[in-house]
C-alpha cells in the first residue's frame, strides 16, 4: 500500500521558479557570480581530502559493519537529516569503500569532491575521462537514500543501460534500488524502473514520460483536487495507478551542457495521428498545382533560409483551387499556405538527403548524423506534402497533445545538479535559466594531451588531403587515430580516401549505440584507425593498447569544426584520458558547412581569396577569425532560439492561464 | 507571442478542448469605422474593453458553455473560409480577452494567476508613471455620482441656441482683442516673468479644470461613465484630469467627436469671457488674471489641444473624422514599416494600413507628428530657457535623453538582435551606418557658412561739431539743415539780452571811468594810475563780451553739409555755452562703427574673417557692401553713441549708474568699416544698424558647441 504522503508526492509538481527579468535578473546574475566563487571549490576539495584521510575508518570494517554504517546513513537521510557535514563525510566515506569493494574502483578525492558538488546541487565541471559515471553514482546513492526519486540523465540509451548495469552491485550493497529506462521499454517495465530509488534514463525519455503522465491525469492534475474528486465520487482513480513516472525530485544530469543548453533549442512534443481527410485531399490538389508553377514567374526561392515567396502571377493559378478544395482549405490565406508547403516540399526536400522512402513511407534522415528517424514527422502538412510529391499514400497528420520545453522541465526538479567536461562557456545561462552554479573540479592527474595547432585550408580537397597525410604519418608511427566527422557522408568520404592511400580503417555507421561503443572502446589499439561521427560512442572510455602510451597515445583528428567549441573539446577529450598521453588536431577548410552556413557569402569569398594570397601566419589568423565569426553567429542563432523557447513558455504561462496551469507543467 | 498567423499552431492543443465564453457581465456594442463594423467588448465593472474585427467577433460570439474552442473554430472555417482566423490568431485573441478578464471558462480559474496579473498590472501602471514622469497621472476621485447629480444644472449650456450665444460671445471678444493688439504684445512679453508665474499657473488650473469638466459632462450627458478624476503632472506641474475614455465605446461618431471637442469649446468660451474682462478692466490683478486666462485658454487650445499632431483632443477628433482609429501608434508603425520595407529591404514587413487611403494618412501623420513634436518641444524649451536657463537646460536634457538617447539605445538593440532583422541585418546595419554617416557629415564635417552680427552706428568719415560759443536763446535758423555751407556761413542766430545789457553796463562804466579819468587828470590826483588800470580791465572785458555777442551768430566751422537734426526741439531753446547743436559733415565718406563684445572679438581678429554687409535700421532690404575694415585692437568702454546702449534703444548693456548711457558694462572692441562712396542706401550720420561678419565656414556641431559654451559663460561665468 502506498502511504498517502507518497501518493501526494508522486503527483505533486513544483511550480517552476521564474526566470528573472529586469533588475531581478541583474541581482540574480550577481548572486550567480557569488555562487560560483572559488571558495566553493576549495571547500569541496577540503572535504574530499578529509574523507580520503579518514579512509582507514571504513577500510578496516567488516562487510556487515560497513553495511550497518550505510544503512544508518540511509535512515538518517530518510528522516531528513542529510544536511550536516558529519553525515555527508560519513556517508560518502562509506559509499566510497562500498564502491571499492563492489566494483574494484576506489573513487579518487576529486571524484568525491564531484559527488559532494552534485549533492549540493552544483554543476560540476570535470575533465573528460575523470570517471564522471562513478561520481554520479556516488551522488545518486546519497540522493536515492531519501526515498524520493533520483534521475540520472545520460546522453543516450546505451549509456543509461550500461551505467545502471555497472553499478547495480554498488547500489544493492548500499540499499538503493536502481533501474534504467530506455526508449525500447514497455510501460510496465518503465513504471517499475521509475519506482526505483535511482533511475538511469535519457532526457527525452524522462520528459516524454512526464508529459504522457500529465496527459493521463487530464484536466485535474493537482493531487489535492484529485483526492477530493476521488473521495467525492466514491473511490475512482486517484491517478497513481495510471502514472508511469514519479514527479521530478532530484536529477543528476551528465553532459549537462548538451542536455540543458544544446538540446533545449526545441521543446519536446507529444503527438498522435489524427485522421484529417480534408487535409489529405487538399495536399494532393496543392501538389498538382505546385507542379505546374514555374520559378521566376510564380515564385522566388530563398535558398539560405529555405523559403518560397509566391509572386502575384501565382495567385491566378491558386485561385483555381478555390472551387475544388474542401471548405476548410478554401480560404485565401490557407490556400497560399498549402501551395507554399507543396512548393517547399518540391524544392528543398530531396529523396536520399532529407528523407528516404521505406515500405511506402517517408522516413526522415537526420541531416547531421545521417541516421534514420522512423518515428519522426515534419510539421503539420509538410510531411503530407512530401508524401503527395512522392505519390505515396498520405498518412494522417499528427496532432500535438502536449509540449514541454527542456528549460521548463528541468526547472521542475527540486534538486538539480549536473556534470560536464565543458561548463564554463555556459555558466551564465545555466545559472540564469536553471539556477545551477558551476564549480570546476581539477583533474585527478594532470592532462597530458598535446593540443596541436589548428590547420586551415581554402578548399575542402586540400583539407582532406592533409587529413589523410596526417593519419598516414601517425599510422606509420603505430599510434591509433580517431577521426571525428560531422556527418556519415563525410566519414564515408574519408574512409574512401584512406582506402586509396592503402590504409584499413573502421568506420562507425552502426545505428546501435552498443556496437558504436564497442568499436570506439577499441579505438585505442595499436595502429588502429577509427572514423566516427562526433556524437558516436560518447561516454565510452577508450583504453590504450599495450605500448601505445609509449608511442604518444591516441591521436584525435577533428575533420570539421562544430557549432560550438564545446563539441570540439568533447571530441579532443577522447585522447589523453586519465593521465594518458595523447594529442589532437583540428582541420578547418573555408568551405566547411559551419562557415558556409553562418558567414555571409561576400565575406567568405573575400576571405578565401585573401587566404590564398596572404603569407601563412596572416592567412591563418584571418581564417581563424572567420571561424570565430561563424561560431559566434551559430551560437547567437541557438541562443535566440532558446530565448524564443523561454519566451513562448512565459507567454503561454501568462496569457493562456485560462487553459489550466498544469496542462504541461 | 506567435508572430505569424498560420493555420496551425503548436499551442493549439492547450486551448482546443476547452470551453470558454464571454462573461455574463460583458456588454457588446457595434461601432462603425470606415464603413467596417467593429465590435466593442466591454466590461462596465472595470471599464476594460477590447475591440474586435467582425471575423473575430464572429468567432467570439459563437463561444458557448459546453462547446469546445475546436468545434467553434471549425464551424467558423466552414462558414467563412476566407475570413476565419487561424489557430494562432484565435489563441492570441483568447489570450487578450483573458488578460482583460473578459472570459469565463469551464476550468476553475487559477486564482494565483489572477492576483499575479493584478500585481503585474499595478507594476505596469507604476512603471508607466515613472517612465512618463513628465505626464504622470494620479487618479484621486470617482466623480461619476457628482456628475450625474449636477448634470441637470449644466445641461442647458449645450442647448443649440446657447451654443449660438457662445459663438456670438467668442466673436465679440475676438473683435475686442483685435482692437487692443498693442497692449496684447506688451503684456505677452512678461508672460513668464517671475511675478506672473503664480497667476499663470492659477489661470492654467482654472482653465484646465473647466476643460476637463467640459469633457466629463459631455461624456456623462451622452451616456458614458466617468469614473476617474485626478491629478496629472504635466511637466511636473500638477493639473487636473478626467478619464472620459468611456466615450470611445460610443457607437455614433458625432458623440465621440462631441466629447473630444467639448473641452476646447469650454476653453474658447472661457477665453472669450476673459478677453472681455481684459479689454474692459483697468490695470490690476483682475486684468492680469484675465489676460493669463485668455492666453492660456486660446494658445494652449490652438497649439496643443486642437492640434491633431499631438495626442490631445484634436487628434481624437481627427481620428474620428477620418475613421482611422489609433492614428498615432499606427502612424508610427507605418513609418517604421516604410523604413523596414524600403530601407532595410524587409519584404515581409506588413503595413498597418488597410487601404491606400489609410496608408496615406498614416504616413503623413506619422512623419508630421514626429517632426512637430520635436519642433514644439524645442520651442518650449527655447522659450523657457530664455527666461530660466537652468530649467530650460534641465528640460532639454530630459528631452534629449527620452527622445534621443533612449530611442537610440532601443534602435541599437533592435538592430543588434531583433529577430525580424535576422536576414537583413547586414543591410540594415549598412543603411543605418550610411544614414548616420550622412548625418554626421552634415553636422560635423561639412562646413557651413556662418556669420556674426555686431551693432553699430553710421557716422560721416569727417565731421565737425557745431558748438555754441556763447549761451543764448535760439531765435533764428539762418541756414536750413541739410544744405551745403561754406566755412563761416552763419547758421543760427542766438539772442542773449543779458549779454547785451552787460555790454551796455560795461560801456557805461567805461564812460564813467573816462569822466573820472579826465577829472583826475585835471586835479592831478594820485588816483590816476588806479583809474587807468580799471579802465584797461573793463575794456578787456568789453572786448570779450563783444566777441561773445558776435558768436551769437553760429557759423559753420568747416565747409560741408549742415546737419541740424534737432531743429524743431531747439527752436527758442536756451542753449548753454558749449552745447552741441549739430554737425557740419564733409560730404561723401561714411564710416560704420561697430561694437564687438570681448567674447566674440577673438574670432574676428582671427584670419579669414571678412566683414560682410551692413544693414541699417529701417533699410534692411538694402544691404550695404563694405570696403576696408579696421579692427581697433584696444578695449574700450564708452560707446561712440548713446543710441547703441540700451538706454538709447540699442542692444548694448550700459552701466546702471551712467545717466548718459554710454558706459558699457563690458569692455568691447571697435570695428570701423569704411563704406564706399556711391550707395543706393540713404546714408545719414547717426543711423544705427548692424554689421555682419562672414566667419570662416565651420561644421554645424562646432558652431552649436561654441554658442552653448558662450551661453554658459555668460550665465555661469565659467
Amino acid at each position: 500500500m502506498i502511504a498517502p504522503s507518497a501518493h501526494y508526492r508522486s503527483l505533486r509538481v513544483r511550480v517552476p521558479p521564474k526566470v528573472h527579468e529586469g533588475l531581478d535578473a541583474l541581482a540574480w546574475r550577481v548572486a550567480g557570480v557569488a555562487r560560483r566563487r572559488d571558495s566553493v571549490r576549495r571547500q569541496l576539495l577540503a572535504e574530499a581530502e578529509q574523507i580520503d584521510r579518514r579512509a582507514g575508518e571504513w577500510q578496516n570494517l567488516t562487510e556487515a559493519d560497513l553495511r550497518g554504517r550505510l544503512f544508518a546513513a540511509r535512515d538518517a537521510a530518510r528522516r531528513g537529516r542529510s544536511e550536516g557535514a558529519e553525515w555527508r563525510l560519513g556517508a560518502l566515506g562509506a559509499i566510497r569503500e562500498a564502491a571499492a569493494r563492489t566494483t574494484g574502483l576506489r573513487p579518487y578525492p576529486v571524484q568525491l569532491a564531484g559527488a559532494l558538488a552534485l549533492h549540493r546541487g552544483l554543476l560540476c565541471e570535470m575533465a573528460t575521462g575523470e570517471g564522471k559515471t562513478l561520481t554520479a553514482a556516488l551522488a545518486a546513492i546519497m540522493a536515492g537514500w531519501s526515498g524520493k526519486p533520483c534521475h540520472v540523465i545520460t546522453v543516450n540509451d546505451y549509456l543509461a543501460e550500461r551505467d545502471a548495469r555497472w553499478f547495480r552491485k554498488l547500489y544493492d550493497f548500499c540499499g538503493v534500488t536502481v533501474g534504467p529506462v530506455v526508449s525500447t521499454m514497455e510501460p510496465d517495465e518503465r513504471r517499475s524502473h521509475y519506482a526505483a530509488d535511482v533511475t538511469y534514463t535519457t532526457s527525452k525519455e524522462v520528459v516524454a514520460d512526464f508529459l504522457r503522465d500529465r496527459l493521463r491525469l487530464g484536466r485535474v492534475p493537482e493531487p489535492e483536487r484529485r483526492l477530493l474528486h476521488a473521495t467525492l465520487s466514491g473511490g475512482g482513480s486517484n491517478g497513481r495507478d495510471v502514472l508511469i513516472s514519479r514527479s521530478p525530485h532530484a536529477a543528476i544530469v551528465d553532459e549537462a551542457d548538451s542536455v540543458l543548453i544544446d538540446e533545449a533549442v526545441t521543446p519536446l512534443i507529444i503527438c498522435r495521428p489524427q485522421p484529417n481527410d480534408s487535409l489529405n485531399e487538399a495536399v494532393r490538389l496543392a501538389d498538382r498545382i505546385a507542379a505546374g508553377l514555374v520559378e521566376g514567374r510564380d515564385y522566388r526561392i530563398d535558398h539560405r533560409y529555405k523559403e518560397v515567396d509566391l509572386l502575384p502571377a501565382a495567385s491566378v493559378r491558386i485561385a483555381e483551387l478555390r472551387a475544388k478544395l474542401p471548405t476548410f482549405w478554401s480560404g485565401a490565406a490557407r490556400r497560399r499556405e498549402l501551395i507554399e508547403m507543396a512548393l517547399s516540399a518540391r524544392i528543398f526536400y530531396r529523396r536520399g538527403h532529407q528523407y528516404v522512402v521505406q515500405e511506402g513511407k517517408v522516413v526522415i534522415v537526420d541531416e547531421f548524423t545521417g541516421r534514420l528517424m522512423p518515428n519522426r514527422t515534419w510539421r503539420e502538412g509538410l510531411h503530407q506534402a512530401v508524401e503527395a510529391m512522392e505519390g505515396l499514400p498520405i498518412t494522417d497528420p499528427s496532432e500535438i497533445l502536449a509540449r514541454l520545453s527542456f528549460q521548463r522541465f528541468f526547472r521542475l526538479y527540486r534538486k538539480l545538479s549536473g556534470m560536464t567536461g565543458t561548463a564554463r562557456e555556459t555558466a551564465a545561462e545555466c545559472w540564469k535559466v536553471y539556477g545551477l552554479p558551476v564549480v570546476a573540479i581539477p583533474p585527478h592527474r594532470p592532462c597530458r594531451r598535446d593540443h596541436l595547432p589548428t590547420r586551415f585550408f581554402a578548399g575542402a580537397d586540400g583539407k582532406w588531403a592533409a587529413v589523410v597525410a596526417e593519419i598516414v604519418t601517425m599510422n606509420a608511427l603505430g599510434r591509433p587515430v580517431l577521426a571525428g566527422t560531422r556527418s556519415v557522408e563525410a566519414s564515408e568520404h574519408l574512409a574512401g580516401l584512406l582506402a586509396e592511400a592503402g590504409l584499413r580503417c573502421h568506420v562507425l555507421n552502426a545505428v546501435r549505440h552498443a556496437e558504436e561503443a564497442r568499436i570506439v572502446a577499441r579505438a585505442g589499439e595499436r595502429g588502429r584507425i577509427t572514423i566516427a561521427t562526433n556524437m558516436a560512442g560518447r561516454g565510452t572510455d577508450i583504453l590504450l593498447g599495450a605500448g601505445v602510451a609509449a608511442l604518444g597515445g591516441l591521436h584525435v583528428v577533428a575533420t570539421e569544426p562544430n557549432e560550438s567549441t564545446r563539441i570540439d573539446r568533447q571530441l579532443f577529450g577522447r585522447a589523453g584520458r586519465q593521465g594518458n598521453p595523447g594529442s589532437a588536431r583540428a582541420f578547418v577548410s573555408l568551405e566547411d558547412d559551419l562557415i558556409r552556413r553562418y558567414v555571409p557569402a561576400l565575406l567568405r569569398s573575400q576571405t578565401t581569396f585573401a587566404f590564398r594570397l596572404m603569407p601563412e601566419p596572416m592567412a591563418k589568423r584571418s581564417a581563424a577569425g572567420l571561424l570565430r565569426y561563424a561560431r559566434r553567429a551559430a551560437q547567437r542563432l541557438a541562443s535566440v532560439q532558446r530565448g524564443n523557447v523561454l519566451r513562448t513558455d512565459k507567454w503561454a504561462d501568462e496569457s493562456l492561464s485560462f487553459a489550466g496551469k498544469n496542462r504541461d507543467s | 507571442m506567435p508572430a505569424e498567423n498560420k493555420t496551425f499552431s503548436e499551442m493549439w492543443y492547450r486551448v482546443a478542448g476547452l470551453s470558454v465564453w464571454l462573461g455574463p457581465q460583458v456588454r457588446v456594442r457595434r461601432q462603425h469605422f470606415r464603413g467596417d463594423v467593429w465590435h466593442l467588448v466591454e466590461d462596465p465593472f472595470n471599464n476594460s474593453f477590447y475591440r474586435l474585427r467582425p471575423q473575430a467577433y464572429d468567432f467570439v460570439g459563437r463561444l458557448r458553455k459546453g462547446r469546445s474552442i475546436e468545434e467553434v473554430w471549425s464551424e467558423c472555417l466552414e462558414l467563412d473560409p476566407d475570413g476565419a482566423p487561424g489557430q494562432d490568431e484565435v489563441i492570441q485573441l483568447l489570450a487578450q480577452l483573458h488578460q482583460a478578464n473578459l472570459l469565463h471558462g469551464d476550468l476553475p480559474p487559477d486564482h494565483a494567476k489572477i492576483f499575479e496579473r493584478y500585481r503585474k498590472r499595478k507594476q505596469r501602471e507604476r512603471r508607466f508613471i515613472w517612465k512618463h514622469l513628465m505626464f504622470a497621472r494620479f487618479p484621486l476621485w470617482d466623480p461619476d455620482a457628482f456628475l450625474v447629480r449636477t448634470l441637470p444644472l449644466v445641461r442647458w449650456l449645450a442647448r443649440p441656441w446657447v451654443i449660438l450665444l457662445w459663438l456670438g460671445i467668442v466673436a465679440f471678444a475676438a473683435k475686442g482683442v483685435l482692437e487692443n493688439t498693442s497692449g496684447l504684445g506688451a503684456q505677452a512679453m512678461n508672460l513668464l516673468a517671475f511675478e506672473n508665474l503664480l497667476l499663470l499657473y492659477a489661470a492654467i488650473v482654472v482653465v484646465k479644470t473647466l476643460h476637463e469638466f467640459g469633457h466629463a459632462y459631455t461624456c456623462r450627458g451622452l451616456g458614458g461613465e466617468v469614473h476617474t478624476m485626478g491629478i496629472m503632472l504635466l511637466v511636473l506641474s500638477p493639473l487636473p484630469y478626467m478619464d472620459a475614455t468611456a466615450s470611445w465605446s460610443f457607437r455614433e461618431r458625432w458623440k465621440r467627436i462631441a466629447v473630444a471637442s467639448a473641452g476646447m469649446g469650454v476653453e474658447l468660451v472661457v477665453a472669450a469671457f476673459a478677453a472681455l474682462v481684459w479689454v474692459a478692466a483697468g490695470e490690476g490683478l483682475a486684468r492680469d488674471l484675465a489676460f493669463n486666462i485668455m492666453l492660456v485658454a486660446s494658445v494652449s487650445t490652438l497649439v496643443f489641444n486642437a492640434n491633431p499632431l499631438l495626442r490631445y483632443d484634436g487628434y481624437y477628433i481627427l481620428a474620428d473624422l477620418l475613421d482611422i482609429p489609433n492614428l498615432h501608434s499606427r502612424g508610427q508603425k507605418q513609418v517604421r514599416h516604410l523604413a523596414e520595407h524600403y530601407l532595410f529591404g524587409l519584404k515581409k514587413s506588413k503595413s498597418p494600413a488597410n487601404s491606400a487611403y489609410e496608408a496615406g494618412w498614416l504616413t503623413a501623420h506619422g512623419i508630421l507628428a514626429g517632426i512637430y513634436r520635436v519642433v514644439v518641444f524645442a520651442g518650449i524649451i527655447f522659450f523657457v530657457s530664455t527666461q530660466y536657463l537652468l530649467l530650460g537646460l534641465l528640460m532639454a536634457v530630459i528631452c534629449l535623453v527620452s527622445w534621443l538617447v533612449v530611442p537610440a539605445g532601443k534602435f541599437a538593440k533592435y538592430l543588434a538582435d531583433s529577430p525580424s532583422l535576422q536576414r537583413n541585418r547586414t543591410r540594415a546595419l549598412l543603411v543605418t551606418a550610411g544614414g548616420a554617416a550622412v548625418v554626421f557629415g552634415l553636422l560635423a564635417v561639412l562646413p557651413f557658412p556662418q556669420s556674426m552680427r555686431a551693432p553699430g552706428i553710421l557716422r560721416a568719415a569727417e565731421f565737425s561739431e557745431v558748438v555754441t560759443e556763447a549761451e543764448g536763446r535760439l531765435v533764428a535758423q539762418l541756414t536750413p539743415g541739410g544744405t551745403f555751407v561754406e566755412a563761416g556761413t552763419p547758421l543760427l542766430r542766438l539772442e542773449n539780452e543779458d549779454l547785451h545789457r552787460e555790454i551796455e553796463s560795461v560801456s557805461a562804466r567805461l564812460r564813467e571811468l573816462e569822466v573820472r579819468w579826465r577829472r583826475a587828470l585835471g586835479e592831478a590826483t594820485p588816483d590816476l594810475a588806479a583809474i587807468e588800470q580799471s579802465r584797461l580791465a573793463l575794456e578787456a572785458r568789453r572786448a570779450r563780451l563783444l566777441s561773445r555777442a558776435a558768436a551769437l551768430v553760429v557759423r559753420a566751422p568747416v565747409a560741408g553739409v549742415w546737419s541740424f537734426p534737432q531743429s524743431e526741439e531747439m527752436a527758442g531753446a536756451w542753449l548753454a555755452r558749449g552745447a552741441r547743436i549739430g554737425h557740419v559733415l564733409s560730404e561723401g565718406d561714411f564710416v560704420f562703427t561697430a561694437i564687438v563684445s570681448q567674447r566674440t572679438a577673438s574670432r574676428l581678429f582671427a584670419d579669414e574673417t571678412r566683414a560682410g554687409r551692413i544693414r541699417l535700421a529701417g533699410q534692411g532690404g538694402m544691404p550695404i557692401p563694405v570696403g576696408r575694415v579696421l579692427f581697433i585692437q584696444a578695449e574700450q568702454d564708452r560707446l561712440p553713441s548713446a543710441a547703441l546702449g540700451v538706454l538709447g534703444g540699442g542692444s548694448v548693456a550700459t552701466a546702471a549708474n551712467d545717466a548718459e548711457g554710454v558706459r558699457t558694462t563690458e569692455a568691447f572692441f571697435e570695428v570701423r568699416a569704411f563704406l564706399p562712396p556711391e550707395q543706393d542706401a540713404l546714408l545719414r550720420h547717426g543711423l544705427t544698424g548692424s554689421l555682419r561678419f562672414n566667419l570662416p565656414p565651420e561644421p554645424l556641431t562646432r558652431q552649436a558647441g561654441r554658442r552653448l559654451r558662450q551661453l554658459f559663460q555668460t550665465h555661469f561665468s565659467l
